[in-house]
């Protein structure tokens, strides 16, 4: 514990204190160090800072921020959302260890969305600036940065086509399955894990009502697809869970 | 349909420019210079006309013999690496010189196979792109992106209109697998129904698919089944084109058998009898070779007389400064055509020099320009009124087109054209042969022409 109070008291006066050693992490090989190697390394190093702990709820930026950085989740888990007009939060994205948060901002210099924690979490933050200009250095990098940026791209996407044409059952699949693959990613079990969020950022993200969220969680249940307690999920039949979203397709067409 | 009347086509098919541009390519020459280019740049730039970028993104991971394209067919993915950071830089040097508030009313990626890049590399295109220029935001304009079945799949699909594409070109040529075999070019009928699928979940607006008549195989019942499977995915537009088997100018083409390629007549019968299907499934013949839904952009433009042609073929937005990126691309802004070496190693030689990599064009005259407006109006309204595109140019256009006027009578006693004060229509069966009246106020081809004609009739 005392460890992390002083990287909170030093943020920003040290660099020292701040360094990360990307090598010792455990999420090298799914992170952005993916995509380099020896003294680059040492060089993507070199820009990454250390961020503080955030406490669950504790805000790491709010939309309309600038943006600056983007940051690596490195323990714990983030939500991203936005508001409605209306002034109601509504969770667009999660992100887990080895993800980059922060992206939404690239294009408008502003964040577009906020992001909080989940759980307690701590993040590497990344200056953007440096990034770019390591970036022109390490074409490697670039690439990886892009290919980053694709899938936080393809993310937003599928779940905007996900909450306008498919089926309550399909989305609460494809979340799990998502949760599923990420793990699997860093090396962790792919059948059973524990989902950082509770049920009512699911159905926000899923544009359900909480009742029909826990329905489908017991119905998968029934239909022996999944385990689940609490937030402890085991992935039963895999394939019929993925067959959800292809029975559902089919009566569409 | 009355009007797919093969006789007619026969008689009035001639070669002719398709009217991408006018004058067509074969015009350019080499005496255009960076001064042209800059002063046709800050022209724009004053007139803050709005922008439509194309870039040409030539690499295909296999060749399809029909193919007439410039394009380069590697599996060697770093060829395109390095074709992309040419391609960035392009963008880089051009902007230097335009107006960055300039709104971006249409973007076209094509190929080649721009589906080539990885997803990586479209996004970091796309995100270069949107650095130097003032791209609209919601699906305010028209970002289309031509698409090789064989290349996507629904996380791709969800990428690329992520990115804001909402129009997309399929290439589909032929649905027999025969014929598609006989081009090199495998790509079941499944595959393009999933495509469509994906395209439509997530959000795309328009498809265009293209199909060739007159490949090896085909015959008029395989084309027709064709057309029927195609018609049932509900397309937004077909573009129909003819396959012209040229060996000896598209060294490609030598893989074609030529026993297998239909006959003439057989190719009339083809279009006249899928163009009927088409419209009895509800299309509408925008012009030449191009069909449409009723519901679409294009058909609603034409009804409304803001239909342009440019080197996409026909668009709803005419009145932008078209800037091409990629080697052997075609600019065209204000009243100047430009065209990029057409050759990699050159077009990437000028670049790597911090030059622009402008090979030759052409720089309308007062005449050219005029004629440009005619033939678009005709190609893309089917209708023109004499007195008010000469109040418009400021001209006395019965005179200044009296010889043309003279030659059109005959087109009206075939009935493609018909006149009632001072205004030329042209009629249902005219629209199969457009090309063939916009020919008569074509001055690059001149008198030539007059004879081929004449000859023909």
């Amino acid at each position: 514990m005392t460890s992390k109070l002083t990287l909170v008291a030093n943020r920003g006066t040290s660099s020292v204190s701040q360094h990360v050693s990307c090598n010792e992490c455990s999420l090298n090989p799914v992170c952005l160090p993916l995509a380099v190697s020896g003294s680059e390394l040492t060089q993507l190093e070199q820009i990454m800072k250390r961020g503080r702990p955030l406490k669950r709820g504790e805000h790491l930026y709010r939309a309309s921020d600038p943006f600056e950085s983007v940051y690596a989740v490195r323990s714990g888990a983030v939500k991203s959302y936005s508001l409605s007009e209306e002034g109601d939060e509504q969770v667009t994205g999660f992100y887990l260890p080895g993800e980059i948060v922060g992206m939404d901002g690239i294009s408008t210099a502003h964040h577009m969305s906020s992001v909080k924690a989940l759980e307690t979490a701590s993040v590497c933050e990344i200056p953007f600036d440096r990034l770019e200009q390591l970036s022109q250095k390490i074409p490697s990098l670039q690439h990886h940065f892009f290919s980053l940026m694709s899938r936080e791209i393809q993310a937003d996407r599928e779940l905007h086509m996900l909450l306008s044409k498919k089926s309550a059952d399909d989305r609460v699949a494809h979340l799990l399955l998502s949760i599923s693959a990420r793990h699997q990613r860093r090396g962790l079990s792919p059948s059973s894990f524990r989902l950082p969020m509770s049920r009512y950022d699911i159905a926000n993200y899923l544009g359900l009502a909480v009742e029909t969220v826990s329905r489908i969680f017991t119905r998968f249940q029934q239909q022996g697809l999944i385990r689940a307690e609490g937030r402890e999920v085991e992935i039963l039949d895999r394939g019929a869970l993925c067959h959800v979203g292809r029975a559902d397709s089919q009566r569409r067409a | 349909m009355s009007h797919w009347n093969t006789d007619l086509m026969r008689r009035y098919g001639t070669q002719g420019p398709r009217y991408t541009s006018y004058p067509s390519a074969l015009s350019f020459h080499e005496e255009i210079t960076p001064d042209d280019y800059a002063r046709a740049v800050a022209e724009g730039n004053e007139a803050r006309r709005p922008l439509s970028l194309y870039l040409h993104i030539p690499f295909c991971r296999s060749v399809c013999y029909y193919c007439a394209c410039n394009r380069v067919v590697t599996a060697d993915h770093r060829r395109a690496s390095d074709y992309l950071q040419r391609l960035k830089k392009e963008i880089t040097l051009r902007a230097q010189t335009l107006e960055n508030t300039r709104p971006v009313q249409q973007i076209h990626w094509g190929g080649g196979t721009p589906t080539y890049l990885s997803d990586a590399e479209i996004t970091e295109l796309v995100y270069h792109t949107a650095r130097h220029f003032h791209m609209l935001g919601d699906d305010e304009g028209e970002y289309a992106i031509e698409i090789d079945p064989r290349t996507v799949t629904a996380n791709r699909v969800s990428l690329l209109r992520g990115l804001g594409f909402s129009r997309a070109s399929l290439g589909v040529q032929d649905l027999d697998p025969r014929v598609q075999q006989a081009v090199n070019r495998m790509q079941p009928y499944e595959q393009i129904k999933d495509v469509f699928d994906w395209l439509r979940d997530f959000g795309f607006r328009s498809i265009n698919t293209d199909l060739i008549y007159g490949l090896p195989w085909q015959s008029e019942s395989s084309l027709s089944r064709t057309v029927e499977k195609l018609v049932a995915l509900r397309p937004d537009r077909i573009s129909l084109y003819n396959y012209a088997h040229l060996p000896a100018r598209f060294k490609v083409q030598k893989q074609i058998n030529e026993l297998a390629l239909p006959a003439p007549e057989e190719k009339l019968r083809m279009f006249a009898r899928a163009g009927s299907m088409l419209e009895e499934a509800g299309y509408r013949l925008i012009g030449m070779d191009h069909f449409a839904l009723p519901s679409d952009e294009l058909a609603q433009a034409q009804d409304n007389g803001t239909l342009h042609r440019n080197f996409q073929g026909y668009t709803v937005r005419g009145d932008s400064d078209i800037i091409a990126y990629g080697m052997s691309a075609i600019s065209r802004i204000g009243n100047l055509y430009v065209q990029n070496w057409k050759t990699i190693d050159r077009w990437q030689a000028d670049l790597d020099d911090d030059v622009l990599p402008l090979e030759r064009g052409y720089l309308l005259s007062g005449d050219d320009s005029i004629r440009a407006s005619l033939i678009n109006q005709l190609l893309c309204n089917l209708s023109l009124d004499l007195e008010a595109f000469g109040s418009q140019w400021q001209i006395d256009a019965t005179r200044y087109f009296a010889d043309e006027l003279m030659q059109l009578k005959r087109l009206e006693m075939d009935g493609l054209v018909a006149r009632s004060g001072s205004r030329i229509s042209i009629t249902g069966p005219g629209r199969l042969v457009v090309r063939a009246v916009a020919m008569l106020f074509d001055r690059t081809v001149g008198h030539s022409a007059g004879e081929r004609y004449s000859r023909i009739i």
